[in-house]
């Protein structure tokens, strides 16, 4: 029998794995400055003397979609929402830079200004750091200043400027942690020009209907698979009842 | 794996079902004296089936992407939004009031200091200022029988007229806690916070100095939930529980019809 069968199998394997990072890009439709994953499929054929007709599917998840999430005011003086396509530049699990669109800042009991997920917030001289008891305010071009409440006709202190950098031109990847990652290594240099909105966050860049669209749509295509395979027992139990005959 | 769209569809489901609860205890206390909202805040679960771009996919190639699989979402915190709350008079001399930040102290049962934002004192028996449950107000402010026309000044001084006197006699003064991170302090329940290591420890001064509120008296400070708010927040997580749901059942259908099919 051909082996049709197994040509089928593999585009179901990638239908599945297709529904499944739509899946995550659906239960993350409300993670702060999430970015969907993107999947490709792609076929692989064989190059051989045969007639080329058994190309097996493979998926991948090759990046993420780099739209801008929706704004959404939250009134939180640490919140920002990164304007245009600059990204945030954080500390790493493992000490290296990485890049975010998340940025809702809070001050850690040390005094290091994190985001939501924990990572330390990148300045132009490392980790920013925020005198305990100061109260910190960011500035649209991302300088963090402090006042002391014990002098409060001091002018405001600058502590750092958030690292905001541009990634157009660099290729970047989205890492395991969830953060990006110039590929290959290497730093993104700081945009002078990107600016922030404070006390607003961005959404995840996930669009329910569509999400919901290509669900169906891995759904069918699933169907349409496994309904190959049917077909293939049937041409095979056809032939086996005509050996019967002769 | 084909079960696994099923399990990031429900790690989809189990957050929302947290966040609804946040947003349910917000509203349940919108009536509650100084209570704060809470927010969840979600994150990515971690990535699977790795291969990170850049990673040596020969002695010479390198692997032009990555390979990551997420495994769904999770409600990693909810963190304390600490916005003022509106001010209502009363008129009742011992409803106090913080404009700004900070906490009052209260000594709970065990001893354990407890901070609050509910100025909704009363006196105790013994004449000590307490709140509704009875705990002391720390320090301790003792009001004697028979004192008339109690004043609390916006730095925390309280005198009060004693039966006897001419002149208004100073009670003690109420201090004001302050934290680094007022976002990393513990609810206890009953409108009670308790010092984290997250929190920092709280410092102690007298109100409107180093930045802390002023006391304000004869008010009380409501709840800080805007129910427009929340209800919106509701129905964005209702409807996002419905789209995971519509991917349990989605992938549901894709396994009934690979066994009936084949």
């Amino acid at each position: 029998m051909d082996r049709l069968i197994y040509t089928a199998l593999s585009g179901m394997n990638a239908s599945m794995e297709r529904q499944r990072v739509i899946a995550s890009n659906m239960a993350n439709a409300q993670t702060v400055g999430f970015r969907a994953e993107l999947i490709d499929q792609r076929p692989v054929t064989i190059d051989g003397e045969t007639l080329n007709v058994r190309a097996m599917q493979r998926a991948e998840v090759r990046g993420a979609t780099m739209t801008a999430g929706e704004m959404v005011r939250t009134g939180q003086e640490l919140d920002l929402f990164i304007q245009g396509d600059a990204m945030m530049a954080v500390q790493a699990m493992d000490g290296s830079e990485a890049y975010t669109r998340r940025a809702d800042l809070s001050i850690s009991p040390t005094g290091a200004l994190v985001n939501g997920e924990g990572r330390p917030v990148l300045g132009d001289a490392g980790p920013i750091t925020v005198p305990l008891g100061a109260r910190a305010t960011i500035a649209p071009d991302g300088v963090v200043s402090v006042t002391d409440p014990a002098a409060p006709d001091q002018p405001p202190v600058e502590v750092g400027r958030i690292k905001l950098a541009g990634w157009q031109g660099s290729p970047i990847s989205k890492g395991l942690d969830g953060l990006f990652r110039v590929e290959g290594g290497g730093i993104l240099p700081a945009d002078a020009e990107a600016q922030v909105i404070t006390g607003a966050l961005e959404q995840s860049n996930v669009k329910p209907t569509e999400v919901l669209v290509e669900m169906i749509d891995a759904q069918r295509l699933f169907d349409m698979r496994s309904k190959l395979i049917a077909t293939a027992r049937d041409c095979d139990q056809s032939g086996a009842q005509l050996m019967r005959l002769g | 794996m084909p079960t696994s769209a099923l399990q990031v569809a429900r790690t989809g489901l189990e957050a929302q079902d947290s966040r609804m609860r946040v947003i349910a205890n917000n509203l349940a206390n919108v009536g509650t004296t100084g209570f704060k909202k809470d927010r969840a805040n979600f994150a990515t679960l971690a990535y699977q089936d790795a291969r990170v771009a850049g990673q040596r996919s020969s002695g010479e190639t390198a692997y032009a992407t990555g390979l990551n699989l997420g495994t769904g979402v999770a409600v990693q915190s909810t963190s304390q939004i600490v916005t003022q709350g509106a001010l209502n008079t009363t008129g009742n001399a011992l409803d106090l009031a913080l404009d700004g930040d900070g906490y009052f102290q209260v000594e709970l049962p065990g001893g354990q200091l407890g901070y609050t934002r509910a100025g909704n004192f009363t006196r105790s028996g013994e004449g000590q200022l307490v709140t509704q449950q009875g705990y002391i107000v720390q320090p301790a402010i003792t009001v004697p029988e028979g004192a008339s026309s109690i004043s609390v000044s916006p730095d925390g001084i309280v005198s009060a007229m004693v039966a006897g006197d001419t002149e208004p006699a100073e009670l003690g003064q109420l201090q004001v806690a302050s934290f680094a991170n007022p976002g990393g302090l513990r609810a206890i329940g009953d409108n009670f916070l308790v010092e984290t290591a997250a929190s920092g420890a709280a410092q102690l001064g007298a109100g409107g100095e180093l930045g802390r509120g002023n006391i304000r008296q004869g008010m009380l400070e409501a709840s800080n939930v805007n129910i427009v708010e929340e209800l919106v927040d509701m129905i964005e997580c209702q409807r996002a529980y419905e789209i995971n749901s519509k991917m349990v059942s989605s992938v549901d259908e894709m396994l009934r019809n690979a066994n009936q099919t084949l």
